[in-house]
């Protein structure tokens, strides 16, 4: 039921969002932040709780490089997929993978089904991330109610994950696969520096992973840095974790 | 002719288990110069606090071709390091390469046309990198460089083992070979590449104050020491269950790290 407002709303939410994506893209931007912002939009979007998005290494090994929620819990969900889920069969086949009902396909992949429902999540979809005919990982959207996206919602979640993998790779050197591997590696790269970062804030600050995500958020928004920057300056020690947790005054969990 | 990614994995993998300590660089050299369609095949470590230069080779000219790097300073494997990105060398004598003079003078003296050049990461840094030396002209081919890709992940093990090594009051040189304890070198690699050990990384550096890789070096040897993987060692760290000392040395086998 949807109404004319709700339409014309959403229209205008998802003009904005690309709006929001193009100009970030013809700036000098953080490959991180980017994708993060774009796993954001997605869910809010497409009214899904959750979406994560996947990418493959040069062994066809798919890591978690963006979500939008960084709880651990939700990070695990993705990266269970390495071994099976519908991340992985999306991939691997470059097509779209549908499960409007997790609970009544479990069997198809036992682990990731059981670990997603008791996440609460009762549906997912998966849309592949294609450049050049060529799949370069896929992103996940998590549905706290069992139903099928509609036909308008999966093309939007795959015109999004174009735009993602536009942002990862520039387009002038996509045919070069050389090119395009050293790009993947390098947005994998900060992840795992941002992880790394993580666990860094989490010890000097007594905090749990999930709260130090929030200490380095707010220090790079609050001094106008990138993320992935202020990941690095704290991983190898140029930025003090100390300086990080002064500035956000220890959240109590 | 062209080998599938499978078999590569398979035998580069082959290359590393069943290697002597402190030969699997070695092993993964002459591996992929026969998987590769090259002639010579160098490992270097590059990586600050611990000795530079080339640690793995097919053989003595690519050894002594790879240390020209050191010599002059220059060359496709130092910049590999500094970008994190692969360099590649169709051809050193064309008249358009003009970026390392006194490498590329010395090389092509010994017969050399193409130089490759792939970083070896240990988790987010850049510790080394994979040479490939060809005595004609040409560009590496999508699988022969997909392949090649592989064969400088796997030395990333040897380079941890290197970095374990060198560190500063951690030596133990009766240490049996890690890397060539016969377990399958990719699934090593899967165990330490994960978000939880990268997690536990990072408090490890906040805890014992030491870089990245030094990090990752002391979490694997605890996890060797005490018999676990290295994602077990990560989820008690994250738990704060483990302590490890800043002290304590990588392979005691004591357990001293518990608290």
């Amino acid at each position: 039921m949807i109404t004319t407002d709700r339409a014309e709303k959403r229209e205008r939410d998802v003009l904005r969002a690309f709006v929001d994506l193009s100009t970030e893209l013809v700036d000098d931007y953080d490959v991180l932040e980017m994708l993060s912002k774009l796993t954001t939009n997605c869910a809010s979007l497409l009214d899904v709780a959750a979406v994560g998005l996947l990418l493959a290494d040069d062994r066809g090994v798919l890591h978690v490089a963006a979500a939008s929620s960084e709880r651990t819990q939700q990070l695990e969900l993705y990266q269970l997929q390495r071994d099976e889920g519908p991340c992985l069969d999306c991939f691997a086949a470059g097509k779209a993978v549908n499960v409007p009902d997790l609970a009544a396909e479990a069997e198809r992949w036992p682990k990731f089904s059981r670990a997603a429902l008791a996440a609460g999540f009762k549906s997912v979809h998966a849309v592949p991330m294609l450049l050049r005919g060529r799949a370069i990982g896929a992103m996940n959207l998590f549905g706290e109610s069992v139903g099928q996206l509609d036909d308008s919602d999966l093309e939007l979640a795959q015109a999004l994950a174009h735009v993602a993998c536009v942002a990862i790779v520039n387009e002038k050197s996509a045919a070069d696969h050389a090119t395009v591997n050293t790009q993947l590696q390098h947005a994998l790269t900060s992840r795992i520096v941002l992880e790394q970062a993580k666990g860094v804030i989490a010890h000097a600050g007594g905090l749990e992973i999930d709260d130090a995500f929030a200490v380095l958020r707010r220090y790079a928004r609050d001094h106008g840095r990138k993320l992935s920057s202020v990941a690095t300056d704290v991983v190898n020690r140029k930025l003090r974790a100390d300086a990080l947790l002064q500035h956000t005054s220890p959240s109590t969990p | 002719m062209t080998v599938s990614l499978e078999v590569m994995k398979e035998q580069l993998n082959a290359a590393v288990v069943g290697a002597a300590p402190g030969a699997a660089a070695n092993d993964l050299c002459l591996a992929s110069v026969e998987l590769f369609g090259v002639d010579g095949a160098a490992m270097s470590l590059v990586y600050d606090g611990h000795s530079r230069g080339t640690f793995g080779s097919s053989n003595e000219t690519s050894r002594r071709l790879d240390e020209y790097q050191f010599t002059f300073g220059e060359g496709p494997c130092l910049d590999a390091v500094a970008t994190h990105e692969a360099v590649m060398v169709p051809d050193l004598d064309s008249p358009h390469e003009r970026r390392w003079p006194g490498f590329a003078g010395a090389v092509l003296d010994e017969g050399v046309r193409g130089v490759f050049a792939l970083p070896i990461m240990v988790t987010s840094v850049c510790v080394g990198a994979l040479d490939l030396f060809r005595n004609t002209p040409g560009p590496l081919e999508k699988d022969q460089f997909a392949g090649a890709a592989l064969a400088a992940r796997l030395g990333s093990l040897s380079l941890l083992d290197l970095i374990a090594d060198s560190t500063a009051g951690l030596a133990d040189h009766d240490d049996p070979a890690r890397t060539a304890s016969g377990e399958d070198a990719w699934g090593l690699l899967a165990d330490m590449d994960r978000i939880e050990v990268y997690q536990a990384t990072g408090m490890l550096i906040s805890q014992l104050d030491v870089g990245p890789a030094e990090a990752l070096v002391r979490l694997r040897a605890h996890a060797i020491a005490t018999n676990q993987t290295a994602r077990q060692v990560a989820l008690a760290i994250l738990r704060r269950t483990l302590e490890l000392e800043r002290d304590e040395l990588p392979h005691d086998g004591t357990g001293k790290g518990h608290r």
